[in-house]
């Protein structure tokens, strides 16, 4: 555990309303990542001053149409995720119809074989079960693994620290291309929505981050028919080196080198500076 | 039950799937919700956009709330908070907002939506608010509703940035002794 001093104790207030400077930020959260009791009960106890801040907003009745925007929205999430949307629904057998032989009037050998023929239909039932069993656990868990990670994803623009960023497009920018980048410093995830990204013929757009050590190749962005693309970053490089992001346009599978664009730069934004 | 107990209840509806759990909270905060964020974005659209985002990413990080950090309300109000100012900074409109966040601004509407709770706990607020410093005032408003760091406040007031990091902590500090705990959202 790192040392409690006095200094970071003024840091907190600052964080708790969003105001610290980026040097402060990350010297704060390096020391509160060690552990610090202190300065954890004094964000805690902030805090709810903070929010108080937001009753001194002049009182405004939400739209009932937004309330109907956001539910439908939600809705829409929440069936996304529903398991029965992805697979097939679980259907077993009806069950097998009980059987009474009559043991009057049906001799010991004939009763001993309907009980065989009942057993060996009894284990074929059971083994189909067991075997659709095995199936549905399967894609359940194939669905829970990608439910969580979907889940993971559309964590990172909530992180305390992520950072939305909307790239400018510059001089040589073709058409109205569009791309916004949700970048958490802590896990150094990112998330890049593209739009309008539909390359001139024999053309990729590429994506680089801006590094204190120069541009470094993010890879090249595959948009859909539309235009349209998502791109995940599982590490777009550390808080400390990283300045900005970039989008060149290049000749058909990307910049000969992944340290330098070949093509035109055709947008940008900057973390910093 | 209080209302952050009632809340804490609801979000553990939220990540079992229950979408009546979100709506049960929308109808608590939505409106101060969307106050705060029609207070940094002057565009109703803006804040609209915002709104959607904010509830859509509740839902979906529902689990990620930490009860240490804070109430659920808390947690919703600094969501809405940091995403309407990423859409002020993003937007270059930060001086419009600036300006509309100044100590001088005029005094809110009443609106009649408001419950008689709502209207005491604004009361509160307000009358601890005129009790701190002018300075304490404006260092709260400057980052909390116009997104500006210490060290563009300290620039705006022409004050040193250690006086600007100490008011900041005075002003909160104050404004926690002064409003009744009972008012706490």
């Amino acid at each position: 555990m790192r040392e409690h001093r006095t200094e970071y104790l003024e840091l907190c207030a600052g964080y708790v309303v969003g105001s610290l400077d980026r040097a402060d930020r990350e010297a704060l959260e390096a020391h509160l990542a060690e552990g610090c009791a202190i300065c954890e009960g004094e964000i805690r106890h902030l805090s709810g001053a903070a929010t108080l801040l937001a009753v001194q907003s002049p009182a405004s009745k939400a739209p009932a149409a937004l309330k109907a925007k956001v539910m439908a929205a939600v809705e829409a999430d929440a069936k996304a995720f529903r398991p029965e949307r992805v697979g097939p629904p679980l259907r077993l057998e009806p069950p097998l119809a009980k059987r009474r032989p009559s043991y009057a009037t049906w001799g010991l050998a004939i009763a001993a074989a309907l009980i065989a023929v009942v057993g060996v239909i009894e284990w074929r039932a059971n083994q189909e079960l067991k075997k659709q069993l095995a199936n549905t656990q399967a894609s359940l868990d194939q669905l829970r693994k990608s439910s969580e990670e979907e889940r993971s994803w559309a964590e990172v623009p909530m992180a305390p620290l992520a950072v939305a960023l909307d790239l400018s497009p510059t001089p040589d920018a073709p058409g109205k291309i569009a791309a916004r980048i949700t970048y958490d410093p802590v896990s150094r995830r990112a998330v890049v929505v593209c739009t309008n990204f539909t390359p001139p013929s024999g053309h990729d757009y590429e994506l680089w981050a801006i590094r204190d050590t120069g541009p470094s190749s993010l890879g090249v962005i595959h948009a859909d028919t539309g235009g349209r693309s998502v791109v995940r970053l599982p590490d777009a490089g550390s808080p400390g080196g990283l300045a900005g992001f970039a989008v060149s346009l290049e000749n058909q599978g990307g910049a000969p080198t992944p340290t330098s664009p070949a093509g035109p730069v055709v947008m940008l934004g900057k973390l910093r500076g | 039950m209080n209302q952050p107990d009632r809340d804490r209840s609801a979000l553990e509806r939220m990540v079992a799937g229950d979408t009546r759990a979100l709506e049960e909270i929308y109808d608590r905060h939505g409106d101060l919700l969307y106050s705060l964020v029609r207070r940094i974005l002057s565009r109703a659209e803006d804040a609209e956009d915002v709104i959607q985002e904010i509830w859509l990413q509740a839902w979906r990080g529902a689990r990620t709330y930490d009860p240490r950090r804070g109430t659920v309300c808390g947690w919703l109000v600094s969501m809405a908070r940091s995403r309407a100012i990423d859409r002020l900074r993003s937007e270059g409109s930060r001086k419009r907002a600036t300006d509309a966040s100044g100590v001088d601004a005029p005094d809110p509407p009443e609106s009649p939506a408001e419950s008689a709770v709502d209207r005491q706990r604004r009361e509160h607020v307000d009358l601890a608010m005129s009790q701190l410093d002018p300075q304490h005032r404006e260092v709260l408003e400057l980052a909390y509703f116009a997104g500006l760091s210490q060290s563009e406040i300290s620039e705006r007031l022409g004050a040193p940035l250690g006086t600007v990091k100490s008011w900041t902590r005075q002003a909160l500090s104050r404004l926690e002794k002064l409003v009744p705990r009972e008012e706490w959202l």
